[in-house]
């Protein structure tokens, strides 16, 4: 039903909610993964895991919102859908400070938590497309020559040819060669995308 | 007025204030229906069989006599009929010049000095209703001192009066006066303190009800008895002594009104001025001194009222308080229980949305069948923390089990866990040795709560860093256990610890200050006992009895 290689990691210590979860959300057609602990969770993660994480505030040992830190960290890009037995303001405040995708209530509302997952995975791709898109510009930008990426920052600065040509040493013809180039290289056709593309460069 | 009243089931009559209760009544089908001008001539009657039965001991044949409990019966009539009132009492006095005493006086004087009475009790009598116009005269101290305050001018200005003009018109010897003043006076204000709250409580139905309700037990029987006693035995040597031993009196009607505070000291004292009169009638013991009786036994009577009055009104708030406390507990407790019931609420509609999904999928088989089961299984979870919570406040009854204590900080410290991550506390937890109790485990999870919660408020004056509350448990000799919960805050002063366990004390501002009282009740209802230490960091204490010992397989172990 849903892109099969996304995933709804369930970490709560309640195995009654967990399994029911499960069941809910496989008849739904999601693939879904079971953990009894934050611990067992991160003992098991892998940066490759894609889809989102439905956390369970209160749980034994470490707990939800510490959970979250932690994946943070380690730089996990899951997003986090947050499940607390009360609607308790100050958790819920943290959970979403803390990036937290979504905050559900115990006992919930199964179209908000399909919603809640949907939307989830919808965030999640469209993170790792801009991340994809990002490592793919970087990688462009390490195509350029020392030159092009001079003649690129100065570019993107908002100066003319002309006045390009004077600071670098070298002829306005050159310059328009050198622009021509790296826009080419890095697969731009105007200004304010090579602009874009710029700001990645550190 | 006359829409205001209603005859009763005796042919007394309820004002408007009883409508309400005579209302119920009016519904029984086993009330009689008594026409309306009975209560007059019922009134007269009773008045006369009062004043023939109370003429003793009588002052130069006149109705100056020691004690006299009609202007009582007449006042509450007042009470409930007004100005309507007077015609009867005055044809009542009357009947009872001719009838009881045969005119000592004369007509003429006689008319007059009954006119002069009635205006007079007339008096007292729209005192009492302004005061008293709505609600029971005998429901609090303030009440009862305005009350005693009008009878006590009242009747003595009353019997100025009277006796001036009986003797201006010779009747009483010139010299005499005073004492006369005083003779009646005193009678009559006896008669008044003495019998008039009796006869209040039982021309209503409500307290007639509550009269029987307190009264009506072996225990009445047993304080009658030594007041009887008392008085048989104080009798014969008080013509002697000069009432020496009176105040043995007191006995029996402190009884009476500590345990059955007003009514009880009401039925008490009318039956102590029977016995009284009894007594004098009986051992012709009559002589001057007799109105000194009368005036200790209304002092005995104000007295026994007061206390009465106090006991019932500490009664009152002690039910009241029982009641909050019982409603605070049912909060705590809930709160508790909210988490308890969430998880197989969450996981039964989880899984019935999950069976829809499955019929819709047109899915009969063992998935179906076993979804079905576990919520079978969730239900019955939910049902049995719902049936916990009805168990205990309707009981009060604690469902015991064998609990380790272990098991019981685990789970309570988890609950604990993200606030005090929040707040930067650190929870240590001691070593836990392989105790356990019997013990209702929601019960010591609320007290456990409760002081954590406590701890937490007591850390979180101090900077974070500081933060630390401690848990631990150790055994005792006599197979006990003590656990302590320690916090780095400021602890208790002394003055404090004095006032910790006292309901409604708080020094927060959201709090009921019923926590602790509350706790403490549970830990003694569990046989053990839980205490605060004074100390320059807090430390609550609790000790419970231990459930023999276990096998230190705890499942708080493996988790």
């Amino acid at each position: 039903m849903v892109k099969s290689n996304l995933t709804v990691f369930i970490v709560d210590d309640d195995p009654a909610v967990r399994d029911a979860l499960g069941l809910l959300l496989g008849v739904r057609g999601y693939r879904t993964a079971m953990f009894a602990s934050g611990e067992d969770f991160l003992q098991g993660w892998r940066r490759e895991w894609a889809g989102c994480l439905l956390i369970d505030i209160r749980m034994s040992g470490m707990d939800g919102l510490v959970l979250q830190r932690r994946l943070t960290e380690l730089e996990c890009l899951l997003p986090v859908i947050i499940i607390t037995g009360h609607g308790d303001v100050t958790l819920a405040r943290q959970a979403f400070k803390a990036q937290a995708s979504d905050f559900l209530e115990k006992p919930f509302d199964h179209d908000k938590l399909m919603a809640a997952i949907d939307e989830a995975f919808s965030r999640e791709a469209e993170t790792r497309g801009r991340l994809q898109r990002q490592a793919h510009s970087l990688a462009l930008l390490d195509g350029l020559t020392p030159r092009e990426r001079e003649v690129m920052q100065l570019v993107v600065t908002g100066q003319h040819n002309r006045d390009i040509a004077p600071l670098l040493g070298i002829s306005v013809r050159t310059v328009e060669v050198h622009k021509a180039r790296l826009m080419d290289k890095l697969g731009v056709d105007n200004v304010a995308d090579l602009v874009r593309i710029s700001m990645l460069d550190a | 007025m006359e829409s205001g009243v209603l005859i009763t089931q005796y042919g007394m009559a309820c004002r408007t204030d009883e409508m309400h209760n005579a209302g119920q009544s009016e519904n029984n089908p086993m009330r009689p229906s008594l026409p309306r001008y009975l209560p007059y001539p019922a009134f007269v009657g009773l008045y006369l069989l009062f004043d023939w039965a109370t003429y003793i001991d009588p002052l130069y044949g006149l109705n100056i006599t020691p004690w006299n409990p009609d202007p009582a019966l007449g006042l509450v009539f007042w009470l409930i009929y007004g100005r309507k009132a007077a015609l009867p009492w005055f044809i009542a006095l009357l009947a009872g010049e001719c009838l009881v005493r045969g005119l000592p006086a004369g007509w003429p004087l006689t008319l007059l000095s009954s006119a002069w009475l009635i205006v007079g009790y007339g008096t007292i009598g729209e005192a009492l209703r302004r005061r008293f116009s709505s609600g029971d005269i005998f429901d609090n101290r303030r009440r009862l001192a305005i009350w005693a305050v009008i009878v006590l001018a009242g009747t003595m200005l009353n019997a100025l009066g009277y006796i001036s003009l009986l003797s201006l018109t010779g009747k009483i010897p010139p010299g005499e006066w005073g004492a006369a003043a005083l003779r009646f006076g005193i009678g009559d204000m006896v008669g008044l303190v003495v019998s008039m709250p009796l006869i209040w409580m039982l021309v209503s139905e409500r307290g007639r009800a509550r009269l029987k309700e307190t009264v009506w037990r072996w225990e009445t029987l047993g304080y009658l008895a030594l007041a009887m006693f008392v008085l048989w035995s104080v009798f014969g040597s008080i013509v002697r002594s000069d009432y020496k031993h009176f105040y043995f009196l007191f006995l029996p009607l402190i009884w009476a009104a500590s345990r059955q505070g007003l009514y009880g000291t009401a039925l008490m004292v009318f039956v102590l001025q029977l016995g009284i009169i009894t007594m004098v009638k009986w051992s012709h013991a009559v002589n001057l001194q007799f109105y000194e009786l009368q005036l200790l036994d209304a002092v005995l009577a104000l007295v026994g009222f007061f206390i009465g009055i106090v006991v019932d009104e500490l009664r009152k708030v002690a039910d009241e308080l029982k009641h909050t406390m019982r409603l605070a507990a049912a909060g705590e407790m809930a709160a508790a229980l909210a988490h308890e019931l969430n998880q197989p609420l969450t996981a039964l509609s989880t899984y019935g949305k999950a069976c829809e999904y499955l019929l819709e999928r047109g899915e009969s088989g063992d998935i179906l069948k076993s979804a079905i089961g576990h919520m079978i299984v969730e239900s019955g979870r939910a049902a049995e923390v719902v049936r916990r919570l009805r168990d205990f406040f309707r009981t009060g009854a604690m469902q015991l089990e064998i609990i380790e204590a272990s098991a019981l900080i685990a789970g309570i410290s988890r609950q604990f866990t993200p606030q005090f991550h929040e707040h930067g506390i650190e929870l240590v937890v001691g070593q836990m040795p392989a105790l356990a109790v019997n013990a209702d485990r929601l019960q010591m999870e609320l007290v456990l709560r409760n002081l954590l919660a406590n701890a937490q408020d007591a850390v979180l004056a101090v900077p974070r860093g500081l933060r630390r509350i401690e848990l631990s448990v150790e055994r005792l000799g006599g197979g006990r256990l003590r656990l302590s919960i320690e916090d780095s805050g400021a602890g208790i002063s002394s003055t404090l610890a004095a006032r910790l366990f006292e309901p409604f004390v708080s020094s927060k501002a959201s709090g009921l200050g019923l926590g602790l009282v509350l706790s403490r009740a549970i830990v003694e209802a569990h046989g053990g006992k839980l205490w605060a230490e004074v100390g320059n960091h807090g430390i609550f204490r609790f000790i419970l009895p231990l459930a023999g010992t276990t096998d230190s397989q705890g499942e708080y172990g493996e988790k």
